[in-house]
């Protein structure tokens, strides 16, 4: 059995590569291979999939990347991952990437679709909307309408027909994939010490490199490591990580909260493999199963439109008890509209809740983490001496 | 009853203690041992096992006799830990146990000050930092002794000595560095020159007070500085001058501020993890 050690130094690796060697390499290992990028929060993997695509996420360039074209393109009150995202590609780390997606978040991301159908002419790039309205008549005619389009623009990229049964394939493999990183995140919940945070967090950067299949492998292999791995239990309070759903953390700032003295036992990065709460049905037509999959059991996030504000918070109040939590610490990017307008409705529900709360800010590359080793290990203290519980 | 430890890993030195609490921290708290070690570029993690070591091995129990053992300062992910608070949450219970009168505590460490105001609780209240420059902290205070070839221990008693003290820049250690070695080639005495130093601390020290409204009350000096003569006497001029109704304190003990109410709260756990029944896996 691998060591929890040689996994979680594996992701690293793959973490830190900014030249996306493993996607490189599952390319060059046969002709004809094709890779398509895509951004957060969630686009459907499965399609790509069953052209015999490699999906790859693309979440910014991390705190390792010198940003000095990137910032040419945006104001400088714009988040950072569009500046790093288009850092890579002029600096031709994706150049071996065929398509893009860039799912519907914000405005910013949408404006970086348009920048990219004008730098890359000749690649496939698409906005990809999802629906608004949750009625099936409505929304999900919509929706339909939408995963055919981009189903025939990645058999554009293919250069072949993605058949509904390559679809209903692929749903089962990434359901099992959904399985493996729920069981991960449940597992977590019930003894983070031992699966620290940054560890479930490398796991769940590998998936958006590695083959659905080698992820899967992965996690199944991370499980049991950790499992076995004996670790003692520290007197830590439990917290609930909000916002990190599009730019991502640096890997020290999640170190950080849980040096502070948080066992974070939920969080709502990389979201794209937990976006849809059960398994897809593989049997029937695919398509409507992914599209009814999206509109009646999709996680509810900041990063989803909410049409009715009295269940605003809702998911969150549930996560806490579900999951057991003491508190939420609420950390979103910079200028991240999404997460921020969001907050304040959440913290309130939080407040009505008598849950506690904390909320700050960070960019992809802040390095200065003693104010948040602050705010986080005040907050452990002032839940593990000062509550009720 | 419970015995537990307190390690504070602060940038200079680490201070340990063991104790044995009654009723989670609300009775009898009874020293059982206390320890000292300068870190002198020695490792940490290690050397901060081994004072734990030695401070159990003095208070004649064993290491499996500490029902929980806590961690404050830069002690975050020491393993043999059962828990970690954070400084400023230490350095408040710490304070008050030293001193039950206080409402505001002082903690002067090597690399930062920090004014805290707490309850009788030991709840801290409210706080203020000096921001990152090093001018008013303790390591700015050794790097002026060893360039004065004093020890750390003359600063204080010469400080009281001065009768024409000039004080240095309050901004900027490099700045203050600077103004020193100016003050040495005029020939200022070494005494007027620790005391100005003295003096600009205070001067920030006592800025943090009233930034988070401490105006009257007991104040408890806490962390490495506190017990240097000097600085206490500048700092209850300083207090005199900005006209403010505090009493300024200092304690033998002050040093293990951070460790005593590491220790404190560590008891305060221990009664409330059995209260949950959580006490097995955490200990």
């Amino acid at each position: 059995m691998q060591q929890v050690s040689e996994i979680i130094d594996y992701c690293q690796t793959l973490y830190e590569d900014l030249s996306f060697a493993a996607a490189r390499e599952w390319k060059a290992a046969e002709q004809g291979r094709k890779v398509v990028g895509y951004m957060p929060v969630y686009v459907p993997r499965e399609l790509i999939h069953a052209g015999g695509m490699l999906p790859l996420g693309i979440l910014g360039g991390g705190e390792d990347l010198e940003v000095i074209h990137g910032d040419a393109y945006y104001q400088s009150y714009i988040c950072r991952i569009p500046r790093s995202t288009v850092e890579l590609a002029v600096s031709k780390r994706l150049d071996f990437v065929d398509g893009m997606l860039f799912p519907s978040i914000c405005d910013v991301i949408r404006n970086l679709s348009g920048m990219w159908k004008l730098m890359y002419p000749e690649l496939y790039v698409r906005y990809f909307d999802v629906p608004q309205n949750y009625k099936d008549e409505i929304g999900g005619n919509y929706y339909v309408h939408e995963l055919q389009e981009l189903r025939q623009g990645l058999e554009g990229i293919c250069g072949r027909t993605i058949s509904d049964d390559d679809i209903r394939r692929s749903i089962a493999v990434y359901n099992e994939n959904r399985r493996l990183v729920n069981a991960v995140y449940d597992f977590r919940a019930r003894e983070p010490w031992k699966a620290p945070s940054w560890h479930v967090y490398l796991l769940m950067r590998a998936g958006m490199i590695l083959p659905v299949e080698a992820h899967s492998q992965l996690l199944q292999d991370y499980l049991a490591a950790a499992a076995a791995d004996d670790q003692p239990m520290r007197d830590n309070c439990r917290v609930i990580l909000q916002g990190m759903f599009c730019e991502q953390p640096p890997l020290n700032l999640i170190k950080s909260i849980e040096f502070a003295g948080c066992y974070i036992v939920d969080d709502d990065c990389m979201l794209v493999g937990r976006w849809l709460l059960r398994a897809v049905p593989a049997a029937g037509d695919p398509i409507a199963n992914l599209a009814r999959a999206f509109l009646k059991y999709s996680t509810e996030t900041a990063a989803k439109y909410e049409p009715d504000g009295s269940r605003k918070g809702r998911y969150l109040i549930e996560a806490v008890r579900q999951r057991g939590a003491e508190g939420v610490i609420f950390a979103a990017p910079s200028f991240c509209d999404p997460a921020l307008l969001d907050r304040p409705m959440l913290a309130n529900a939080l407040t009505r809740e008598n849950i506690p709360h904390i909320s700050f800010k960070y960019a992809e590359n802040s390095g200065q983490m003693q104010p948040i080793r602050e705010q986080a290990g005040t907050f452990a203290d002032s839940i593990k001496l000062w509550s009720e519980a | 009853m419970a015995i537990t430890a307190g390690i504070d890993v602060g940038t200079g030195a680490i201070k340990a203690v063991v104790f044995e609490v009654e009723n989670g921290g609300r009775g009898e708290i009874k020293w059982l041992s206390k320890r000292t070690e300068k870190i002198r570029r020695r490792d940490q993690h290690k050397l901060a096992h081994d004072t734990f070591k030695d401070v159990v091995g003095e208070a004649g129990v064993t290491e499996g006799d500490i029902a929980y053992t806590a961690t404050t300062g830069e002690a975050e992910n020491l393993a043999f830990a059962t828990g970690h608070f954070y400084s400023m949450t230490t350095h408040a219970r710490g304070g008050v146990h030293l001193k039950p009168s206080s409402r505001a505590v002082l903690d002067i460490g090597a690399l930062h000050g920090r004014a805290i105001t707490v309850d009788g609780r030991g709840k801290v209240l409210g706080y203020r930092m000096t921001s990152q420059c090093a001018s008013g902290s303790g390591q700015f205070l050794e790097n002026i002794a060893r360039y004065l070839g004093i020890t750390q221990d003359e600063i204080g008693p010469l400080s009281l000595q001065a009768d024409d003290p000039e004080k240095v820049s309050s901004i900027c250690a490099v700045l203050a560095e600077t103004d020193v070695i100016n003050m040495v080639s005029r020939q200022i005495s070494t005494s007027n020159i620790l005391k100005g130093i003295h003096l600009s601390m205070a001067t920030r020290l006592v800025k943090l007070l009233r930034v988070i409204k401490v105006t009257e009350g007991d104040l408890l000096l806490t962390g490495g500085l506190a017990l240097d003569v000097g600085l206490l006497a500048a700092l209850k001029e300083t207090i005199a001058d900005f006209k403010i109704d505090v009493n300024a304190f200092s304690h033998p003990d002050s040093i293990y501020a951070g460790a005593i109410g590491a220790a404190i709260w560590g008891a305060f756990r221990h009664e409330k993890l059995a209260q949950l029944g959580q006490l097995a896996k955490a200990s």
